[in-house]
Formats: structure tokens, C-alpha cells, sequence
């Protein structure tokens, strides 16, 4: 993913900073959106775009911290840079743990800047990447049918169709028709291929 | 019976005395005395004893006729006749006289005879019915003894000598005047008048106490008494009697042989008649003749007014006394200081008091009234001299005073364009000695920029009529420049615009030194308090350079990198460096705010917009705002007049109540933090400041104390800001009230006069 198809949101109460950093991260080849209130943020934040968002901590309203949680759950969330006058490490603390990319100290270098952006853009690219595959996963256990899903715990958990037959009290000619149904709507041919499926959605495995 | 008048006296006397034999006559008499005084002038006869060539008898006459003609509202006339009764002694005188007289006023009768001496008394007894038959006589200077032994009638009376007595009293005389002598001489001729003297004096001196050795030269012939008295010591007494005639029948003037043997003796000689008086003798106790013709004058006027001179008893003078001639006292060294109380003493030389007596007396008193005029004047001199004297003191104790506390006192009168001042004046103003003190010379030694002001005081006076203090100060060569404080006030006067102004100058060049030490003192402390504020406030000052640091670095970086490419983005890199040019100039401004704050310098007085002035302060806190989350809502109102002041103080001011704001909603739940801080015009004209917190507000107990130093609400603070907020405000004529908002947090409202006031004050 080039630099290009990511969008760098950046939230400063300060004009002139924001749009010193707007104009750095434009150089080098990000698409910006610049907002002066996370207010203003909020309100047009599109969380579709990929990207990142690089936040001033100590903003009037409300903070940097306080917009970073406004944002959702911390894997979930597009990934956040913040930039402080102060850098007092309880702030840090708080927004490292709460999932921030980097916690950089005013006047940023634009090394260090550009390097965090490039993280979490990567990152972001990563999470959308997994968000996609496991979202096609999902549609296709929504396919199944309950029978089918049932089956295809057993698969995953290596049972044979035998033994499957022998759980679900049916005949092993039965299982072998739903086990194959089921590899078609999954779209996969080998078992270990569904194992490795089943594990990123993180189906649950039948027990015993 | 003395209550009784004349007429009735002369009845009752009449009837008990003379009985029936005069019966016929009184009548008449009464009768004449009375018809007779309406209209014929009196007469009066006048018999001298002896010739007109006696000064006595003449002198006696003189004082007779004074007395008769003159001071009586009668008419009298007189006649005159010289009976010279001793010089003509053989028989058949007597009766020629007698006869002539008869024939010479037959039809001439007197009304009264006056005999003029004793000797004359025997001849008018014995020939009056010749010639005045009836008519009552008066005579003058005829001795007790002669009196008594002539028995004379009823209607004969008179003056007498008392010889004896005037012996007596001369002899005394001679005793005060020497009173170591021891002998006495004692001298009379021997003529009948002669030894009745030499009788006379015998029991005198045979009756007195003092005992002298006493000779006697009578029966002596003239030349004979010549020889004896010039042999007599002087040490002696000489009494010279009478000497009509001496042992050898020659007869003599008694007043020129006293004079002779005066002459001639060499102890004083004493003679008892005033008629030697002056021709050598000391004198004696007598009466002058002038006086005996009075006394029998005065005699004959009773009479003549209708008297009875049966009623009448012969009666010495009044007038007698010691007589004495200072030249004959001279003469023999005999001292007047021994004389007997009212002495005359005749020939002492005249001095001014007996000469010009009125002259003298008018002189004195002239003299008395110009004395106590000019002891008046002398004693009112004194007095203002006195006043004056303690007016000098006291205004030299006030001047002294005066000087001492470094006063000068003046006082001026604007019509004559006079100055009055002290002498300590010229000390304040450094005049020179030679200089005078003057309103110019005053003013010139004031400073140029302060004489307008100084006169500007002085026209207030006027206008005002009340007092002024203006504070000047003086160019002095000796030294550095004093201060000089001057009041004044003015006199009211009726009507008119006043005058005459008086006031003190006061050197307060120390005070002011003191004043600028305590002024340097509180900027040094309203220092140290701005920067213990900014201490406070260096994160978020920090912060507030640190922002146009980021945006620099940042633009410069963008700069280089797209200068980097192949084909950079001028435009761009353009747009950067004016960013950085912005930005750069951002950051100055707040190191230019924050060295504002943090010097000490002096204290400017400017024009000052406090709606900037609080922009600029919210700017500086805004990091500090932000991090406590604290939200400013302003409220400034656009046609604000401007205010004079200090920038600096006044940002002080608006610091410390922003923190104190600030500080107040530590807290206060988040979303509640705000600070409303709005200006306006008051109606006054001044300009107002508020500034509103939402925090717990001042507790009663607390209100009362806010402005007091160290008293602080807060943990770490030091609780100086409000009392320093309160000196800048007087300073600045402006003030601060802090009070509850009924609806929640603490409203701090700020007064400062607006520059218009300010120069209308001026």
C-alpha cells in the first residue's frame, strides 16, 4: 500500500502547528484532513479511510487522550500519534496504553514524525487486512447451515467422518455429503486450510 | 449770744453797761452810723504820733489807707495830721496841736480817729473833745502796758504790741541762731518808750530759763553806746532796744541807731522792730508796719460798719512773726537752717522759684504734664516694646521652629507683588545671601517643569479660596536636586478675589527619598511576585513558545524536503518560510510579554487599551487554561476608553486574578471550569473589569482579610498578590472590590479612571 491511499487526520487547537505538520505530512505524500477542535474532528471523521490520525494532547473541550477513546476499542480503532508541548510521562503512559502509536514531544522532528505515521499506516493497513479476511470468512459461515456447522467443528477438531457419523447419530454417508457442501461454501479444499480459516474467526472447537 | 447781729448786741451792751447816762447819745449814734452811711462819704482822721520822716509810723500809715480805701465798699476820706508829739516835747505843743485840730474840724467831723502809734494815745485821750468829741478812736502799735495803764473809755480801742512777747520770741530767736552763746547785751535808750523797754526786757530776762550774762547798756550817751557795742565779743547777743533819746537828751531814729550799732558790732545784733529790718540787724519777732496799719485799719472798718467799738477789745496782730535778714545772717555766719519755722527771712538771694513764681509753677506743671505725658508715652513705649518684644520672640521661636523641621513660612500679597519670608527660605531654595528673596527668585530656583504646576496651585487658591499643596522641585547649585514641598492658602477677603496668601515650604526631599526607597521596595516585591507567577505558569509559558517552535521546525523541515525533489514545489516551500517568518514573530512576542513581566526596570505611564492588555494576558495563560481545563468566556466591550498606567503592573493585576480564578475551580467538576471575564465603560466614566469564576467562592471570614498581606486561602501561596494588586491600584487611582456572585464563584470587579478623567483631574 503506497503512502498515497492513506489519509493522516491531524487535530491541533493551534493553527499555525497544525498546519506546519499538515503541510509536512503533505510533502511526503499522504493524503491530510487538518481539523483546529476535536469537535470538529469528530464530526467529519470518515473511519472508512485508511490512514492515521496524529493528535495535540493539550487541546481546549476536550483532549487528545479523551478523543482517542472516542474512537472505539483500541484494536478497532485507527491508529493514533500524539504530539505534546509538555510530554509528562503519565500522559504517555495513559496513551501508549490505551494504543497510541507514539507519544512524540513538541517541536517534532519530522524523522520521527513521518516514521510513526509510516507505522501506523502499515498498521492500519494490517488491521483493515484482517478485518477483510476475516469478514468473507464470516460471510461464509453464515452459509452454513446448522448441520454444516456442526460438521465443520468436528472437521476442524480432526474427527473422522465415522466418528462424526457416531456424535451427530446419523450414517457416514450423511456426513461425507454435508462435509463436502460445507468445504464448497467455505471455499477451501484441504482441511488444513479450513483449520487455519475456522482459527482466524475464531470458531469455537466442539468440546471433548 | 454771738448768734445775736450787731444792732441788737449794741442795745443789749448798752443797757447793761453804759446805763441810762449815754442813753441820749446811743441812740444818735446808732442813728448816724446808719443815716449817715447812705450817703456822705465817711471821714477818717488819721493822728501820727510822730512826723512822716519815721519809715514806721509812715509804713503804718500806708497800710492803713491801702486797707481803708481800697476792698471797702464805703466811701471814705481821709485826713491826715502829724502830731510829732516826741520830737516836740515842751508844754505848750500838746495844746497848740490840740487847738489846731479843734478849729481844723470843727466843722469837719470824723467819723473815726485813727492814732498811728502809742504815743499818740495820752494827747487824744486828753484833747479829744476838743476836736471829736465823742467820735471813736482807734489807735496803732501802742503797748500792752501803755494800753492797760492809760484806762482808756469804751470807744477806744485798738492794735496793740505785745512787747514783751515780741521780746520774748526774738530773744528765742537769738537762742536757735547761737545757740552757743553765753552773753548778752541788751541796749535802750532813755526816752519814755526807751524805759518802758529797758523794763520790759528786764523781767523778760529775769523770767526766762535760760540764763545768760546779760548787760545792759542803758542810760548810756550815743557815742558812749558805740564805744561799749563795738567792744562786744562777737560770740555775744546784742539786743538793740528803742533809742528815741539818749543818757545826753539827744533824740534819735530807733531804726537808724540799731542800724548803726548793727554796723559796727561784731555780734549780731537783734532789734524787735521790722523797721530796721535790712539795714544790718539780724532781725527780731515782730510785724511789719504795714501789717499794724491794716490790723487797726480793719479795726476801723467794723466801726465804720456799724459796730460798737465799746465791743471791740484792743487785740494784737495776727500777723506777727520772725523776721530776718539773710545778709545780716550771712554777715555773721549764723546759718539759716537754725531759723524757727516760718521764718521770713527778707534779702536772700532771689532764686528762679521766688522771682518767677506763676512762671515757675506753670513751667513745673507744664513740665509735670509733659513728664507724665512722656512717662505715658514712655510707659506705652515699653509696653508695645514689651508686646513687640514678645511678638519678636515668638516669631523667632516660630522661625526657629520652623527651621528646624526644615520650614520655611512666607506670605505673599499678589496686589503689591511683596513677598514676606524667613530667612530659612533662602536655605531651601539655595538662594545666596546677596540674592533677595522675591516670588521671581523663588520661582526662578524651581525647576522649569514645575513652575507651571506651582502657579497652577496657586490659581486654584484663588479660585477656590482654599488650600494648596503642590511638591516642586529645586535647582540648587551647592548640591543635588531638593525637594520642596509647597502649601499655601489664602485670606478670604470680602467680595474680592483674594490676595494675600500665606504658606510654608517644607524640604521633603528625605520623604521623597523614602517614598521612592517604599516605591522601589513594593516594585521589587510586585517583581518578584510576577515572577513567582510566571514560575508558576513556565509549563505553560513554555508550552506558548514551544507551539511556534513546532510550526518552524516543522515548515523548515517541509521546506527542505520538497527542495530535496527533482522538481520542488516552490510555491510551497514559499508558503513555509512565510509560515516560519509568522510563526518566528509568535514566539517573540511571547518572550517580548514574558521579559515585560520578568524586569524590574521603572514604571512607564502609557496609554493602555485593557481589552488588549487582557488578550494578551489570556494568551500567556492559555496553556495553563488548557491543562486545567478551564474555558475563558470574554465579553469586551469595543468602545472601551483608553487608560493611562503602567502595562506591566496593570498585566500583574489581570494575572493575579485570572490564577486566582483559576485557582478557585480546582474543584469545580470539569465541565463547570469557566472564567468570565468582561470590560465595559462605567457610568462615572471609569473603565471596569470583571473577571467571574465558577469556583466555592470567599467564606465570609475570608472576605474580610483578601486584601490583607500574607493572608492566603491557597496551599502554596504566599499571599501577597491582592495586597500588591491594592498598591498598584491606588497608584493607578483605580480599585478592586472582590465579592460573592449569589449564583455560584467569586467576582473579582476592577476600577481604573479612564485616561479622560485623568487628564480632566489634572
Amino acid at each position: 500500500m503506497s503512502n498515497a491511499d492513506a489519509t493522516v487526520f491531524i487535530v491541533d487547537d493551534d493553527a499555525g502547528v497544525l498546519k506546519a505538520l499538515t503541510r509536512l505530512v503533505n510533502a511526503n505524500g499522504y493524503r491530510t484532513q487538518s481539523f483546529t477542535s476535536p469537535q470538529e474532528f469528530l464530526a467529519h471523521h470518515d473511519g472508512a479511510l485508511p490512514g492515521c490520525a496524529v493528535f495535540d494532547v493539550g487541546m481546549p473541550g476536550l483532549d487528545g487522550l479523551a478523543l482517542q477513546e472516542a474512537l472505539g476499542a483500541p484494536d478497532a480503532q485507527r491508529p493514533v500519534i500524539f504530539i505534546t508541548g509538555k510530554g509528562d510521562v503519565p500522559t504517555s503512559v495513559r496513551a501508549m496504553k490505551a494504543g497510541a502509536i507514539d507519544f512524540l514531544t513538541k517541536p517534532v522532528s519530522d524523522k520521527d514524525l513521518m516514521a510513526a505515521i509510516a507505522r501506523a499506516v502499515d498498521r492500519d493497513g494490517d488491521t483493515r487486512q484482517r478485518r477483510a479476511e476475516l469478514a468473507s470468512i464470516e460471510a461464509r459461515l453464515a452459509m452454513l447451515t446448522p448441520r454444516e456447522r456442526e460438521v465443520l467443528g468436528y472437521v476442524v477438531a480432526g474427527r473422522l467422518n465415522k466418528q462424526i457419523a457416531g456424535e451427530l447419530g446419523t450414517v457416514e454417508k450423511t456426513i461425507k455429503v454435508h462435509r463436502g457442501r460445507m468445504m464448497e461454501k467455505m471455499g477451501v479444499r484441504t482441511v488444513a486450510d479450513l483449520v487455519r480459516m475456522a482459527q482466524k474467526a475464531g470458531v469455537p472447537l466442539p468440546q471433548g | 449770744m454771738t448768734r445775736f447781729n450787731g444792732r441788737i448786741r449794741v442795745v443789749v451792751v448798752r443797757a447793761v453797761v453804759l446805763l441810762g447816762a449815754v442813753l441820749l447819745c446811743s441812740p444818735l449814734l446808732v442813728f448816724n452810723s446808719s443815716a449817715r452811711a447812705d450817703d456822705a462819704p465817711r471821714r477818717v482822721l488819721v493822728l501820727h504820733a510822730y512826723n512822716y520822716t519815721f519809715p514806721a509810723t509812715s509804713a503804718a500809715a500806708d497800710g492803713a489807707r491801702e486797707r481803708l480805701l481800697h476792698g471797702s465798699s464805703q466811701k471814705i476820706e481821709l485826713d491826715a495830721e502829724y502830731l510829732d508829739l516826741v520830737r516836740f516835747s515842751e508844754p505848750g505843743h500838746e495844746q497848740l496841736v490840740a487847738n489846731f485840730l479843734r478849729d481844723r474840724y470843727a466843722k469837719r467831723r470824723p467819723d473815726v480817729v485813727l492814732v498811728i502809734s502809742g504815743e499818740g494815745l495820752p494827747f487824744v485821750l486828753k484833747h479829744r473833745d476838743a476836736f471829736a468829741p465823742g467820735v471813736p478812736v482807734v489807735f496803732i502799735g501802742i503797748s500792752r502796758e501803755v494800753y492797760e495803764a492809760s484806762r482808756p473809755p469804751p470807744d477806744v480801742t485798738g492794735h496793740l504790741v505785745d512787747s514783751e512777747s515780741n521780746f520774748d520770741q526774738m530773744l528765742a530767736l537769738a537762742e536757735w541762731l547761737q545757740p552757743d552763746a553765753r552773753r548778752l547785751f541788751v541796749i535802750a535808750g532813755t526816752g519814755p518808750t526807751d524805759r518802758r523797754w529797758q523794763t520790759t526786757a528786764r523781767r523778760v530776762i529775769d523770767r526766762r530759763a535760760r540764763k545768760f550774762e546779760t548787760t545792759y547798756l542803758f542810760e548810756l550817751s550815743y557815742n558812749a553806746l558805740l564805744a561799749e557795742v563795738s567792744r562786744i565779743p562777737s560770740d555775744a547777743i546784742v539786743i538793740a532796744l528803742t533809742v528815741l533819746r539818749d543818757a545826753a537828751g539827744k533824740s534819735f531814729v530807733p531804726a537808724e541807731v540799731a542800724a548803726t550799732l548793727a554796723g559796727i558790732s561784731k555780734a549780731p545784733v537783734y532789734y524787735p522792730y521790722f523797721s530796721a529790718l535790712g539795714n544790718g540787724v539780724v532781725g527780731g519777732y515782730n510785724e511789719t508796719f504795714e501789717a499794724m496799719g491794716r490790723a487797726g485799719a480793719d479795726i476801723v472798718r467794723e466801726i465804720l460798719d456799724g459796730k460798737d467799738p465799746a465791743t471791740i477789745p484792743a487785740r494784737t496782730n495776727p500777723e506777727r512773726g520772725y523776721r530776718v535778714d539773710y545778709r545780716a545772717l550771712q554777715r555773721w555766719r549764723l546759718s539759716d537752717s537754725n531759723l524757727p519755722p516760718g521764718t521770713v527771712v527778707i534779702n536772700k538771694p532771689l532764686n528762679i522759684w521766688d522771682e518767677h513764681r506763676n512762671a515757675v509753677l506753670t513751667a513745673i506743671a507744664a513740665f509735670a504734664l509733659q513728664t507724665l505725658f512722656v512717662a505715658a508715652l514712655l510707659i506705652q513705649r515699653r509696653r508695645r516694646q514689651h508686646v513687640e518684644t514678645l511678638l519678636t520672640e515668638s516669631e523667632e521661636r516660630m522661625t526657629f521652629t520652623a527651621a528646624s523641621v526644615n520650614v520655611g513660612l512666607w506670605q505673599f500679597n499678589r496686589k503689591t507683588n511683596e513677598l514676606w519670608a524667613t530667612e530659612h527660605c533662602r536655605a531651601l531654595f539655595g538662594l545666596r545671601e546677596d540674592v533677595e528673596l522675591t516670588r521671581d527668585t523663588i520661582l526662578g530656583a524651581i525647576y522649569a517643569e514645575d513652575r507651571d504646576a506651582a502657579a497652577f496651585a496657586l490659581r486654584k487658591v484663588v479660585k477656590a479660596d482654599e488650600a494648596a499643596t503642590q511638591d516642586v522641585r529645586v535647582v540648587r547649585a551647592d548640591g543635588p536636586v531638593r525637594w520642596v514641598r509647597v502649601q499655601m492658602r489664602s485670606h478670604p477677603s470680602d467680595g474680592e478675589v483674594p490676595h494675600l496668601f500665606n504658606g510654608i515650604f517644607v524640604d521633603i526631599t528625605e520623604q521623597k527619598a523614602a517614598e521612592a526607597e517604599a516605591g522601589l521596595q513594593r516594585q521589587e516585591v510586585a517583581h518578584l511576585m510576577r515572577v513567582s507567577v510566571l514560575g508558576e505558569l513556565s509549563g505553560a509559558i513554555a508550552h506558548e513558545i514551544n507551539q511556534p517552535l513546532t510550526a518552524i521546525l516543522s515548515n523548515a523541515q517541509t521546506a527542505l524536503y520538497l527542495l530535496a525533489k527533482d522538481s520542488p514545489d516552490l510555491a510551497e516551500v514559499r508558503d513555509a518560510l512565510n509560515d516560519i517568518v509568522h510563526e518566528d514573530n509568535r514566539a517573540g512576542e511571547v518572550i517580548q510579554r514574558l521579559r515585560g513581566l520578568l524586569k524590574k526596570g521603572e514604571k512607564s505611564f502609557e496609554a493602555i487599551d485593557l481589552n488588549d492588555l487582557i488578550t494578551s494576558t489570556l494568551s500567556l495563560l492559555r496553556s495553563e487554561l488548557i491543562a486545567r481545563g478551564i474555558s475563558v468566556e470574554t465579553e469586551l466591550d469595543g468602545s472601551l476608553p483608553e487608560t493611562f498606567g503602567d502595562p506591566v503592573q496593570l498585566q500583574q493585576i489581570l494575572l493575579n486574578l485570572f490564577m486566582n480564578a483559576m485557582d478557585a475551580m480546582i474543584a469545580t467538576p470539569a465541565a463547570e471550569r469557566c472564567i468570565a471575564v468582561s470590560t465595559k465603560s462605567a457610568p462615572s466614566g471609569a473603565v471596569e473589569v470583571r473577571v467571574k469564576d465558577h469556583g466555592t467562592g470567599m467564606r465570609p471570614d475570608q472576605q474580610a482579610r483578601v486584601f490583607e498581606p500574607f493572608f492566603t486561602t491557597k496551599e502554596r501561596g504566599l499571599g501577597l498578590g491582592l495586597a500588591i494588586c491594592t498598591t498598584i491600584l491606588q497608584a493607578h487611582g483605580g480599585k478592586l472590590n472582590l465579592v460573592n456572585d449569589p449564583a455560584g464563584g467569586a467576582v473579582a470587579l476592577l476600577t481604573l479612571p479612564a485616561s479622560e478623567m485623568l487628564i480632566a483631574a489634572q
